[in-house]
C-alpha cells in the first residue's frame, strides 16, 4: 500500500518549508559567521571569540535543528530525485563535514580563543564549508538529475 | 517606460551573458543567499538585542555599534547580487508579483530605517542608560524582523512564478496590429 506524502498534497507546503529552511540557515550560519569573523579579527572586536560563542551557541543549535528538520521534510517530498542529484549529495557531504568540524576542531579553537594563524585558518575553513552547503543547495535546482 | 528600460537592460551584452551562462546565475544566487545568511544573522542579533532576547550581558551600544559596518558590507553583497540577477532577467521580474511585493517591502524597510535611525539605531548609548529598553526600540526591532523575513520569503516566491512572456509579447503585438 503506497502512502502519499502529505507534503505533496498541498501547493503551499513546499514553499513554506523552504522559507523556514532559509530562516533556519540564516540563524545558524549567521551566528556561526559572527564568531568566525571575530576569529579573523573582524566585526565584534570588543568581545573575545569565546564570549561571543557562549552567547550565540544555543541559537546556532536552534537554527541547525530547524534547518535539518525542514531539510528532511523537503527531502521526503521527492527522495529519489534528490538522492540522484549530484549537487544535493555534495551539499549533504559538506553539511556533515561542517557540523562535525563545527563541534570538534572549531569548538576547541573558539574556546581557547586562538587569534593566531591557526585560528584564522579554522575560521576560513568553517565559512568555506558552510558556504559550500549553501552553494550546493542552490545548484540542486540547476543540475540535471543523474549521477 | 519602466518596461522598456527592463527590456533594454536585459538585452545588454553583460546581462545577456549572465543569463546565458549555466553556472554564473546560480553562483550569483548562492552568493546572494550566503550574504543573506551573514547579513540576516547580524540583523537578527541586533534586533534580538534590542528586544532584550539575545546577548543581554553585552550593552546595546556594544552590539549595535559593532555590527553596523559589517551589516553594511553584508547589505552591499546582497544588493549587488540582487541587481545582477534583476538585470539579467529584468522583463521577467517586471511581471513577477513576488518581486513587486519584495520591492514594496524593501521600500518599507528603507522608510523604517529613516524613522528609527535617530531614536534607536544611532542612539544606542541612550537606550543603555534607560532603566528598561524603551518601547520604541522594541517596536523598531519587531518591525525590522518582520519586514526582513517578509523580504526573504517574497524573494523565495519569485522563483515560483514564471510570467508567460511569449503570451504577453504576442498579446502586445496583437493589440498593436489592431490599433493600426
Amino acid at each position: 500500500m503506497l502512502i502519499q506524502n502529505p507534503l505533496n498534497a498541498s501547493e503551499l507546503a513546499f514553499p513554506v518549508l523552504e522559507c523556514l529552511h532559509i530562516i533556519g540557515f540564516t540563524i545558524s550560519v549567521g551566528t556561526i559567521a559572527i564568531v568566525d569573523f571575530r576569529l579573523l579579527g573582524l566585526g565584534m572586536r570588543h568581545q573575545k571569540a569565546a564570549d561571543l560563542n557562549r552567547d550565540l551557541w544555543l541559537r546556532t543549535l536552534a537554527g541547525l535543528v530547524i534547518v535539518v528538520f525542514t531539510g528532511l521534510l523537503l527531502y521526503s517530498s521527492d527522495p529519489d530525485t534528490y538522492y540522484l542529484n549530484v549537487a544535493f549529495l555534495f551539499k549533504i557531504v559538506c553539511l556533515l563535514a561542517a557540523i562535525i568540524f563545527h563541534y570538534t576542531i572549531r569548538r576547541k579553537v573558539v574556546s581557547s580563543d586562538a587569534s593566531n594563524a591557526y585560528g584564522k585558518i579554522v575560521a576560513c575553513l568553517s565559512m568555506a564549508l558552510w558556504a559550500s552547503v549553501i552553494f550546493g543547495g542552490i545548484f540542486i535546482g540547476f543540475v540535471n538529475a543523474g549521477l | 517606460m519602466i518596461l522598456s528600460l527592463c527590456q533594454w537592460a536585459q538585452s545588454t551584452a553583460f546581462f545577456t551573458a549572465i543569463r546565458g551562462s549555466w553556472n554564473v546565475y546560480p553562483v550569483i544566487m548562492a552568493t546572494h543567499l550566503l550574504g543573506i545568511a551573514w547579513f540576516g544573522g547580524m540583523i537578527l542579533i541586533t534586533d534580538m538585542r534590542l528586544l532584550g532576547l539575545a546577548m543581554r550581558n553585552r550593552s546595546i551600544s556594544d552590539v549595535v555599534d559593532q555590527l553596523r559596518i559589517p551589516k553594511r558590507v553584508g547589505l552591499l553583497i546582497v544588493v549587488t547580487c540582487g541587481v545582477l540577477m534583476l538585470g539579467s532577467k529584468a522583463e521577467e521580474y517586471y511581471y513577477n508579483i513576488f518581486f513587486r511585493i519584495k520591492l514594496g517591502l524593501l521600500l518599507c524597510v528603507f522608510l523604517h530605517g529613516m524613522i528609527f535611525r535617530g531614536a534607536v539605531y544611532m542612539n544606542a548609548a541612550a537606550l543603555d542608560r534607560a532603566a528598561r529598553i524603551p518601547s520604541r526600540a522594541k517596536l523598531a526591532a519587531f518591525f525590522s524582523l518582520l519586514l526582513w523575513t517578509g523580504i526573504a520569503c517574497a524573494g523565495r516566491g519569485i522563483g515560483y512564478v514564471e510570467p508567460p512572456l511569449e503570451r504577453i509579447h504576442a498579446g502586445l503585438t496583437h493589440a498593436g496590429a489592431h490599433n493600426r
